[in-house]
């Protein structure tokens, strides 16, 4: 499935929030959506093949964030990115686990790592750091620590 | 003997008659017609069973003083019977693996490595230890039962390693636990190993109870 009958398919369902479909090297197409439809983009998507969700990423732009799926359709043997831009003052976004189940966990590391919160996620809790951990790491504004001045820090959470 | 009599009953000394001489084998001389002090030792628990056994084999050897004798014995079987914590970490663990297979054989210095925590006097933190695992590292470490000894193996166990300053890794197990033998290496081969586990057991030669 190219880019222009991606777009038919998904038009319908979205209308405004779907910013584009584009074709992305290595992919099926790369589809651009704003975060008030991505309920409805996650089903459209799924119901399209890609029952597959291969992960979830996000990316601190700095102005700006970004939160990338990729999908797998078993059917069509392609994969298709889907982003959305976010605020970088508030990065939210519904989640993705109730059509892809195998979202939860990644979900949980964008989260943590990127501080994208996912709404409605059934279990948003840290997967990598311990419980309480302050710390965004991936994200640009994050210092690299002294080991004993992280030390401090993260053993009296 | 630290325990609590509210908690448990304090074990049970008896005196056990040796069979008859008839039923006796040879070599059992320096028994012979003594009454062995014999203790329940089902019903002790490790800590209590040393000192036990401690006891009851020192009115065995009435000829040679408990200092000189009894202690080295415990010892020289403690070192010769060294059982690591089964467990890996991260690449070190590979090294750790290579070290019990049929090329090195750690089995011919009697160290076995066991799965659980409770049979184990040893621990080696093969490999990067991150904050996330740190209060399961030392669960495990608290369950292993007296007199026990760890080996940092590899540089992220030494000191974090590469990982150093990253921002989930601890810098160094021994912040965590009292490390008795660091190794190094990314990974140390398991010549290595087997050298550091030497190592331990001339420092447990050494050791003073």
């Amino acid at each position: 499935m190219g880019p222009e009958e991606l777009r038919a398919a998904l038009a319908p369902a979205l209308g405004p929030s779907l910013v584009g479909v584009e074709p992305f090297e290595g992919f099926a197409a790369r589809v651009r959506f704003r975060r008030e439809g991505a309920t409805e983009l996650f089903r459209a998507v799924h119901g399209l093949g890609n029952t597959h969700l291969s992960m979830v990423a996000g990316i601190d732009w700095v102005d700006h964030r970004e939160v990338l799926y990729i999908v797998w359709s078993d059917a069509a043997k392609q994969y298709t990115l889907l982003s959305a831009d976010l605020p970088a003052d508030d990065p939210h976004i519904e989640t993705a686990s109730g059509v892809w189940p195998s979202a939860n966990w990644h979900e949980r590391e964008t989260w943590e790592l990127v501080d994208i919160t996912f709404d409605h996620h059934p279990d948003l809790r840290h997967l990598l750091t311990p419980d309480g951990y302050e710390f965004r790491p991936l994200l640009r504004s994050f210092k690299i620590h002294e080991p004993e001045e992280l030390e401090v820090k993260v053993r009296h959470v | 003997m630290s325990a609590s009599p509210s908690v448990r009953p304090a074990p049970v000394a008896r005196s056990m008659t040796l069979p008859p001489e008839s039923l006796r084998l040879e070599g059992e001389l320096p028994m012979a017609g003594a009454a062995v002090p014999f203790v329940e030792i089902e019903a002790l628990r490790a800590r209590e069973f040393i000192p036990a056994a401690k006891e009851a084999l020192g009115s065995l050897i009435s000829n040679r003083s408990r200092e000189t004798l009894i202690g080295p014995v415990f010892n020289w079987a403690g070192r010769n019977s060294l059982f690591p914590l089964h467990w890996g970490l991260a690449c070190c663990a590979i090294e750790f693996a290579a070290a019990f297979g049929a090329r090195w054989d750690a089995e011919r210095f009697g160290v076995v490595a066991r799965s659980s925590p409770r049979q184990c006097d040893l621990m080696i933190v093969n490999g990067t230890v991150t904050w996330k695992v740190a209060h399961k590292l030392i669960t495990l470490y608290e369950q292993m039962p007296e007199p026990k000894w760890v080996i940092a193996m590899g540089n992220c166990a030494t000191g974090g390693g590469p990982f150093r300053t990253a921002y989930s890794v601890v810098p160094g197990v021994d912040k965590l636990v009292p490390v008795d033998v660091y190794i190094a290496g990314c990974p140390p081969r398991p010549e290595a190993l087997l050298d550091g586990i030497l190592t331990l057991e001339k420092l447990i030669r050494e050791r003073k109870e």
